[in-house]
């Protein structure tokens, strides 16, 4: 083994450092706090209090959450990316469009499009019964979350299960539907998976979607009862509550991942030979009908609550017909007060400081990631992003709140923590696509190691780097898990500003801010998707 | 067109979104006769393979296989009702399933229960010399018996027709000389006629029975490999198909070599290498020596252009000198 040089011993123990003041020291404060008294009190809370009832709600919506998911997701990829469809790029935009939307405002214009007095209530007098409670939340949490199988599992049939298998299988005599159980969803079957994991995950860290829909009806989850004893609750109890639910939360999180680690050990296999074969461009009037029924649920899902916030946003008043006759922007102008304009300013800072921070340390992560002590914290980091959100606010205000309580800064340690992966996946799947000898060929040429650096790696690698800026940055932009249990007087964030909007009452002006809110990522986003095709241009020669 | 055609591709046209691939294409399979489709990169092989196989549509013509219609604008028999045995380009052999079943998959689609397909897909490896390697995953073999993997799942489909795509591109030469063989010896024993997509010249003139060339989806030449070899109907065939030299007839005959007059009164004549010899009575200057082992090739200056010559042996002649050649036979263009 090679001896590593002094840069880098020294990148690895800044890196370490800041994974262990980041996550671990808060995770081991918490752990400490919830079991100070023994084992006893903590199992006397989880009997005595709701608790065990919002932990089943969790684990059993999360459940029902994944099992729906997964199966639009998969049934998505394989319709867009492998069916004979029209506009497959647009469909695959609409599909992917909740990724845009913060999960708070799709919930807010769920109720605005499907609950009572909604826009389809209006319309025909038909509301979807039970949008408040579980219905709602695990629907809308499924629509959210439908992206992130959908592009697991679209990723796995590009690299995986390519045209030309399924194709070997037809020739062989298989039909389409023989030849999907017995070739292509066997060889999705890591992806599938690994997306199980991700959506259990993400569902169970959700607690804008129950905030909205699940706590007016009485139905709690574990990261709504978080934020209710620690927001509201006054009784000494309360926050042993919160201490004890925080580690159960993580238990369950990162007991997912530990069970799907152990089922996918043995199901990887790896392919031989060349690309295999291209999806063919033709379309047919199967495809059609697919692609007919897959813009029905983009429309039904994600448009349709989309443009009745709007609707409710531009409204005069509650209650009167979404006509034009009836439309104003002092919705806006309410929503838009000295408040919401410092929120908005605290919410920018802590993105742009965020994806600025994280950028870095994942650039140094990556830089580092060919020594395998190195390549161990990657992974440690890309896990952090599997903590919950309500769980890592907790234990991050227990390690540092003596000092930076009601400050932005206990809110930057948490995003930090939790956003870190964001950061560091795109560019450490840059760094291992990036050909092996590119910066050996740079250096035969004559360069020396910084000529190297500005001229070929930097280039090759900055779309990556842009890519994890605006990742971080939009997430953090409209986060609400943890700024929601984290922030004082004078340090709300925008996703803070339109839920207290939201729990006053104030439907109209709730609705116009969370409009602003997602115009504002869908603007962020914008440079993204102008990456991604730098990033497709510089695909590499074989 | 003979009435025995296992394949009969007729007044083909096939192509992608509103651009045409390939334009009226006749393509016909004799009983037992191997045909090689010969064309470079971007020429239609692919779309040909494909459309037979049924996973394109042809907007035009139709597709019999042994009579039976399966592909016309307005019928399309799915692939699994076509008797093809498709070997693909990389294999496309399937990573979760053992060699074995690799080779069990079509056996088992015919309604045969695993034991029997096993047994059977096991008499297929032991065919192709890896009988042994049956329990394998794919990523676990090598190139060469991956690709005897690929054959026998072809085999064992027991089709009329047998599709190559690039069949032997990605092997090194010995191991092609060995499978070509096998594949010959099979598809005779069932009388069974095969369809090769190459861009390799060597590859198509040795396993063919005929070679169809292709360029941008239209047929520039079909017939029986020594014709199209030495018979090339234009220049771009005569390049495709081999080594080719190409010298003015005029400025060939100024030189003292005797000619046939062409009857269609060409500029041009082709010449392979072997068709010419050292020394001869011709001027000529050696610009380029190659020793290939079995052969040598020499570059010659000569006042009417540069030609290539071969001879049998090591070098007989070095850079710089003027052994002079000689002139066997031309074929005009």
């Amino acid at each position: 083994m090679r001896r590593s040089r002094g840069w880098e011993r020294s990148g690895r123990l800044v890196v370490g450092l800041a994974l262990a003041l980041l996550v671990g020291y808060p995770l081991v404060r918490l752990v400490l706090a919830a079991f100070a008294d023994g084992p006893e009190p903590v199992l006397a809370t989880f009997e005595r209090s709701g608790i065990a009832r919002a932990v089943g709600n969790t684990v059993w919506t999360s459940a029902a959450v994944t099992a729906a998911a997964v199966a639009l997701g998969t049934a998505g990829a394989l319709t867009i990316e492998r069916g004979a469809v029209p506009a497959r790029r647009w469909l695959r935009a609409g599909l992917l469009l909740p990724l845009l939307v913060p999960p708070f405002v799709a919930a807010l214009g769920w109720t605005a499009g499907y609950g009572p007095g909604g826009v389809l209530d209006d319309a025909v007098g038909v509301a979807v019964p039970q949008l408040y409670g579980p219905v709602g939340v695990i629907t809308v949490i499924t629509v959210n979350a439908v992206p992130l199988a959908y592009l697991i599992v679209a990723g796995a049939l590009r690299g995986r299960a390519e045209p030309d298998l399924e194709r070997a299988a037809r020739v062989s005599g298989a039909s389409v539907r023989t030849a999907l159980w017995t070739i292509t969803l066997p060889l999705l079957r890591p992806a599938l998976g690994a997306s199980a994991v991700v959506v259990f995950v993400f569902s169970v860290n959700s607690f804008g979607v129950p905030a909205v829909l699940g706590t007016p009806a009485g139905f709690e989850t574990m990261t709504t009862v978080i934020y209710q004893n620690l927001a509201f609750a006054a009784d000494p109890d309360a926050f042993t509550r919160v201490l004890v639910l925080a580690v159960a939360l993580v238990l369950v999180a990162v007991g997912a991942v530990a069970v799907s680690d152990a089922v996918a050990a043995g199901g990887r296999v790896r392919r031989t030979g060349g690309p295999a074969g291209t999806t063919s461009a033709h379309v047919t009037t199967q495809g059609r009908w697919a692609a007919a029924v897959a813009w029905g649920y983009v429309g039904a899902t994600s448009l349709v609550p989309l443009v009745a916030l709007v609707l409710l946003a531009l409204t005069r008043a509650v209650g009167l017909p979404p006509a034009p006759r009836y439309w104003t922007l002092q919705n806006f102008a309410d929503a838009v007060d000295g408040r919401t304009l410092s929120s908005l300013g605290h919410s920018l800072l802590l993105a742009a400081v965020a994806a600025t921070l994280l950028v870095c340390l994942g650039g140094l992560v990556a830089a580092l990631e060919r020594s395998p002590a190195a390549r161990r914290l990657g992974t440690l980091a890309t896990m952090t992003f599997a903590l919950p959100g309500s769980a890592l606010a907790v234990a991050v205000l227990l390690a540092y709140g003596s000092v930076l309580a009601d400050t932005l800064a206990i809110i930057l340690v948490a995003y930090l923590g939790k956003l870190w992966a964001l950061g560091h996946r795109p560019l450490a799947a840059a760094v291992d696509r990036l050909p092996g000898d590119v910066h050996r060929a740079a250096r035969a040429s004559g360069a020396g190691p910084a000529t190297t650096l500005i001229t070929v790696v930097a280039p090759l690698l900055s779309p990556a780097l842009a890519a994890g800026w605006v990742l971080v940055f939009l997430f953090a932009f409209h986060e609400l898990t943890m700024s929601a249990l984290l922030y004082g007087p004078g340090t709300a964030t925008l996703g803070v500003a339109v839920l207290n909007l939201q729990q006053l009452g104030d439907t109209p002006a709730t609705a116009a801010l969370a409009i602003l809110l997602t115009a504002g990522v869908l603007v962020g986003a914008a440079p993204l998707l102008v990456f991604r095709g730098t990033w497709s241009r510089l695909r590499r020669v074989d | 067109m003979g009435t025995d055609s296992v394949l009969a591709c007729t007044g083909l046209t096939v192509g992608y979104a509103q651009t045409p691939i390939l334009h009226h294409l006749d393509v016909h399979i004799e009983h037992d006769e191997s045909v090689a489709v010969l064309g470079p990169s971007g020429s239609g092989k692919t779309t040909l393979l494909q459309t037979v196989a049924g996973f394109l549509v042809p907007w035009e013509g139709e597709i019999r296989i042994v009579g039976t219609l399966v592909a016309s604008p307005t019928k399309v028999a799915p692939p699994e009702r076509r008797s093809l045995g498709v070997v693909f380009q990389h294999y496309a052999l399937w990573p979760h399933l053992s060699a074995l079943d690799n080779v069990a998959y079509p056996i088992r689609r015919r309604g045969a229960a695993t034991e029997r397909a096993r047994g059977e897909a096991g008499e297929l490896l032991d065919l192709m010399g890896i009988g042994a390697l049956g329990d394998r995953r794919p990523d676990e073999l090598s190139g060469g018996q991956q690709q005897r993997v690929g054959l026998a799942r072809a085999l064992a489909r027991r089709p009329d027709v047998y599709l190559f795509d690039e069949p032997t591109a990605h092997l090194d030469a010995p191991l092609r000389g060995a499978l070509q063989e096998e594949l010959a010896e099979r598809r005779r024993q069932t009388g069974a006629g095969a369809l090769y997509a190459t861009h390799d010249a060597v590859e198509a003139l040795a396993v063919a029975d005929r070679v169809v060339l292709l360029r941008d989806g239209r047929v520039v030449q079909s017939g029986a490999p020594v014709e199209v070899y030495e018979q090339p109907v234009d220049l771009w065939a005569a390049r495709l198909t081999g080594a080719a030299s190409v010298l003015p007839t005029e400025a060939l005959a100024s030189m003292g070599q005797a000619l046939e007059t062409d009857p269609d009164g060409h500029a041009q004549v082709l010449i392979r290498p072997e068709w010419a010899a050292l020394p001869g009575p011709l001027p000529g200057l050696v610009t380029q020596v190659w020793y290939r082992g079995a052969h040598t090739d020499y570059r010659l200056q000569t006042p009417a252009g540069d030609v290539v010559v071969r001879r049998a042996g090591g070098p007989c002649a070095r850079v710089g000198e003027r052994p002079g050649w000689a002139l066997h036979r031309c074929w005009p263009v």
